[in-house]
């Protein structure tokens, strides 16, 4: 079966993994009598999903390199209190210019962070799980130091709709647009790689396989747009759907530009040579110190913007944000099919683990669970993922 | 030569017992759970201006959220002479061998603001029970009847389960006679506003929004809510809080949350700090002002208390947080619109 | 006498205290092997990694066509025109045969991505020249055996037209096929003109592919020898005593 699929050019694994999560949401929707499923319930679970899914694009760069990253939820707590504090302590939250910078001010203290941190591991050799670790004490330390551990409040009307809440969604026109653009442009990329395979004579996957999946993922795609589209705005006079939420949009965006990056441009191939042998990436030449400083600021970066959509959707800046987020992100990282040993990852597979995670949360508190079963069943299938990825693994090496 | 020597020792040694006349310089201990949420930091400032006023020493210790951390403080405390200990428990129980550690050295303890399961200590704290007493009260005032949710603390924290005691204390007889329906409750890890926010985003989806009244037991966990709240367009709906946060006041002045629970956490320290300074001088627990013998916990023990009296804040009193300089007007009133602002306000 | 590619004169390189390569002095023609043998230790591995660009080297000269050279890293030796095949082939095991080829110095289209057909296309070209029976290029280097491995490393060192190679242990790994086909390899690169520096432990391999043979003991050079004039008997004299043969030239 596996060889089958892996013939027709499926990944077998990922496609284990959306299976499992599609057996979840059934069972979910069938015990909550159709609430999981229901538009609003979906609108809800992209959103709680978007934090966790940004910063696990980063991570499986990271973990690919064979390094980690422990302190992001710490660094989401610090950058989200200077984003907060630049809006209530310096620029104001009246007009566009205070909101704009101060989300400037969270990249750019994720990023000199990152670039603190890489320099350690990199240059210094320091192992990243020892820096990391004192960053995560760190960074929690300097979030509280921000405000003396007030919370900060209230912040600017617009930089709020950046969370998904209030005018924080697209509508059903852009979004229908943006469903269409993103089908057309799918099935332009299979047609265009197909032809480029003949063109250099190369293997061509079967073309109902190619068909199937267009179908499948472009189905999807346009399922989820019509499932938010359906979700009255709670917020507008004549009931139109809410649409695709802002931070919705900015997960697609990044994990588009990083899936790019990872398997189309020199920096991934680079990236994903240093996790398989760091010994021969160095023998070829490859430029490995500023490498894993580039990764480092990478998750930097990308943990300023979940801190952003963490403080607009609570609307005001508290410095407990983020707390055991490095564990969720790893973990929806490793179910994504990322190996910690390096060398392996996947994107699309991060991101449908930040799902299955985000899923099992929600649908508890549907059922209401409490909230420390939730955390025994959410730790019980962290490792059935991993269990079964070994399984897997050693099944393929056969 | 010899006799200069001499004569420099000699003062020296008379200055030493001068000063040492002068100021009692008892030095008392204070060990801290964890310094790092929020409110403590008043709470420490209160403490030590009432030990340096009487002339002892203040020194203290942060547990970071660790029993086994906490243990090895209040020993380093002990080493470092300390006549009396102030605790902020992590935990009521695993505390007590470190309380027994300070018994055997003769050092009295007094519990701050968390409860320690031993009879001789001094419990001093605000009343927790009429704390949820308030804040249910306040909100049963606004909506009688209906579905209600509780959004309680962390489950890890004794005093969630007292707030939450006191809460359904005064809701009892509307939830028997079918007035009020608790819909959902759930309790928040770390007392996390981002977790509040999601667990409320969860209830409102389950109960199709038909949610009339929630009862939050922390002004962080109050935002969360009133987060969610906003996204459904449902502000108003009444919400309760603790600890008057300044972001809370500014939601009660706002009209998005109904009422904060003060308590003043100068006086708590203040008068903890002056009963410390009494019980390094030997006074008893049960003889402390205002001390009387209280077995209503868990376990019941009798432990003489010290019980001081919250205050509710709403719209109607926000002069009294803004007079007692706890907060000023500007961070209580940003952002609120001229037409409908509280008396404090305009 | 044909043209000199390469050529090291005292060179020297310590680490900490170790003197691993010592007042080093060999050669290396168009067209000819030079074997590298020594016991472990000898300071083999270290005068490739020197002539390779890992390591910089404390003092002495390398040239390269007449030309003194300093190299930084590996790219600069690349450059050069010297290629590699380390003992451990160093190849990325999760990445393609394509991808190794093409590790540092990837083909990209107009818009700055990595043309990955037009990469298979030219592995393709290279990699049947060596070996006709290798045909699915998108397999990762861990999917491959010893001798396709060895192949995927070659034809790294060949694509990019080095004129000098330098192989360490090339059949260490590989049984007696795979290790047949590699051998027939170095004859026929020999025949065009290209000069390749060989690590070998095994003597009939030595003795069947190379021209000369410097021996190295503790870091120097006991001597270079041609391999016609000697018998396996003195070079493993000179591999293990130190000892120079009876007969020298």
């Amino acid at each position: 079966m596996r060889s089958m699929l892996e013939k027709a050019g499926f990944d077998a694994r990922f496609s284990a993994l959306v299976l499992a999560l599609a057996a979840i949401w059934l069972g979910l929707t069938w015990a909550t009598d159709g609430v999981f499923l229901s538009p609003r319930n979906l609108y809800n679970l992209s959103i709680q999903t978007c934090v966790t899914a940004i910063m696990a694009c980063g991570m499986v760069y990271l973990i690919v390199a064979r390094q980690i990253d422990l302190s992001v939820g710490s660094l989401m707590a610090c950058t989200g209190m200077l984003v907060a504090w630049t809006q209530t302590n310096w620029l104001g939250i009246d007009g566009s210019l205070g909101w704009i910078v101060s989300i400037f001010v969270g990249l750019l203290a994720g990023v000199a962070v990152g670039v603190f941190q890489g320099w350690w591991v990199a240059y210094r050799g320091v192992p990243a799980f020892v820096v990391t670790l004192a960053g995560y004490l760190m960074y929690r330390g300097a979030a509280f130091l921000v405000a003396d551990g007030q919370t900060l409040a209230p912040l600017s009307d617009d930089f709020q709709r950046l969370g998904g809440g209030l005018q924080g969604s697209i509508g059903p026109l852009w979004s229908w647009l943006l469903g269409g653009v993103a089908c057309a442009l799918l099935v332009m990329r299979t047609v265009g790689a197909r032809r480029s395979r003949v063109r250099y004579g190369a293997k061509l996957a079967p073309l109902w396989a190619d068909v199937l999946k267009v179908a499948l993922i472009g189905g999807a795609l346009l399922a989820f747009v019509a499932a938010v589209c359906a979700y009255p705005d709670p917020t507008s006079e004549d009931g139109h759907g809410k649409g695709l939420g802002l931070p919705v949009l900015m997960l697609i965006g990044i994990a588009l530009l990083l899936d790019l990056v990872a398997r189309r441009t020199r920096f991934g191939r680079h990236v994903w040579a240093l996790g398989g042998n760091p010994e021969a990436a160095l023998l070829s030449g490859l430029p490995t110190k500023r490498l894993l400083l580039q990764l480092f600021m990478l998750m930097g970066a990308l943990s300023a913007i979940a801190a952003v959509i963490t403080t607009a959707r609570l609307g005001s800046g508290t410095h407990s944000i983020g707390q055991m987020a490095e564990l969720y992100v790893i973990a929806a990282t490793v179910i994504g099919g990322t190996s910690l040993a390096g060398g392996t990852g996947s994107i699309a597979g991060a991101i449908v683990g930040a799902l299955l995670i985000q899923t099992l949360d929600n649908g508890m508190v549907l059922l209401d669970v409490s909230s420390a079963k939730r955390q025994i069943f959410i730790g019980l299938i962290l490792i059935g993922a991993v269990w079964f990825d070994g399984l897997y693994t050693k099944g393929a090496k056969k | 030569m010899k006799t200069n020597k001499k004569s420099w020792v000699l003062a020296a040694l008379l200055c030493g017992v001068a000063s040492a006349a002068l100021a009692k310089g008892d030095v008392i201990g204070v060990s801290w759970s964890n310094f790092q949420e929020e409110r403590w930091k008043r709470d420490e400032a209160a403490i030590k201006a009432a030990i340096e006023a009487a002339g002892d020493r203040y020194i203290s210790a942060d547990a970071q959220g660790s029993n086994e951390k906490q243990r090895a403080d209040i020993d380093a405390l002990l080493t470092k002479g300390a006549k009396a200990l102030i605790v902020l428990a992590q935990d009521a129980s695993a505390i007590l061998p470190a309380v027994n550690a300070a018994r055997q050295a003769g050092v009295p303890v007094l519990a701050y603001d968390r409860l320690i399961q031993d009879p001789n200590v001094l419990y001093v704290t605000f009343d927790n029970f009429e704390v949820g007493r308030m804040q249910a009260r306040a909100v049963l005032a606004l909506k009688p009847k209906g579905n209600y949710v509780f959004i309680k603390g962390a489950p890890t924290d004794s005093n969630a389960d007292f707030l939450h005691a006191g809460q359904l204390e005064v809701l009892k007889p509307a939830i028997a006679s079918g007035a009020i329906k608790v819909v959902g409750e759930q309790y928040t890890d770390n007392w996390s506003p981002e977790v509040a926010q999601r667990n409320m985003e969860q209830l409102l989806t389950k109960n199709g929004n038909k949610i009339d009244a929630v009862v939050a037991s922390n002004d962080g966990t109050a935002g969360g809510a009133v987060a969610a709240l906003k996204a459904q367009n449902l502000v108003g709906v009444p919400v309760s809080g603790q600890d008057a946060d300044l972001a809370a006041l500014n939601r009660i002045a706002r009209g998005e949350q109904t009422v904060s629970v003060w308590k003043d956490s100068r006086e708590l320290g203040k008068a903890a700090g002056r009963f410390a300074v009494m019980m390094a001088e030997k006074t008893k627990p049960s003889a402390v002002p205002g001390a009387a013998i209280w077995r209503d916990g868990s376990k019941k023990l009798p432990i003489a208390a010290v019980f001081l009296k919250p205050l509710a804040i709403t719209r109607d009193n926000l002069g009294v947080i803004i007079d007692a300089g706890w907060a000023t007007k500007a961070q209580v009133c940003a952002g609120v619109k001229p037409a409908a602002a509280p008396a404090a306000c305009k | 006498m044909s043209v000199l590619l390469v050529e090291v004169k005292g060179v020297n390189k310590s680490f900490g205290g170790i003197q691993a390569v010592a007042n080093v002095d060999c050669d290396l023609h168009e067209g000819e092997v030079v074997g590298l043998l020594g016991h472990n230790g000898a300071g083999k591995s270290t005068l490739i990694k020197l002539l390779s660009g890992v390591y910089p080297i404390d003092s002495g000269e390398i040239r390269v066509r007449g030309e003194a050279q300093h190299f930084e890293s590996p790219r600069d030796a690349r450059a050069a025109g010297i290629e590699t095949i380390h003992q451990t082939l160093a190849l990325a095991e999760n990445l393609d045969a394509p991808s190794n080829l093409f590790l540092g110095r990837e083909l990209r289209t107009a818009f700055g991505l990595l043309d990955s057909d037009r990469m298979e296309h030219e592995a393709r070209q290279v990699i049947q020249r060596l070996n006709p029976n290798f045909t699915d290029f998108r397999k990762p280097v861990s999917a491959m055996s010893g001798g396709q491995r060895q192949t995927v490393a070659i034809a790294r060192a060949l694509y990019f037209n080095a004129r000098i190679l330098i192989m360490d242990e090339p059949c260490a790994a590989l049984g007696p096929a795979e290790t047949r086909m590699v051998l027939d390899t170095i004859l026929k690169l020999k025949s065009e003109g290209i000069g390749i520096f060989l690590i070998s432990h095994d003597m009939p391999d030595v003795f069947e592919v190379c021209d000369r043979a410097t021996v190295m003991k503790n870091g120097a050079v006991v001597d270079t020898v041609n391999v016609a004039d000697v018998t396996p008997e003195d070079v493993l004299g000179m591999i293990i005593l130190g000892q120079k043969p009876k007969s020298s030239s």
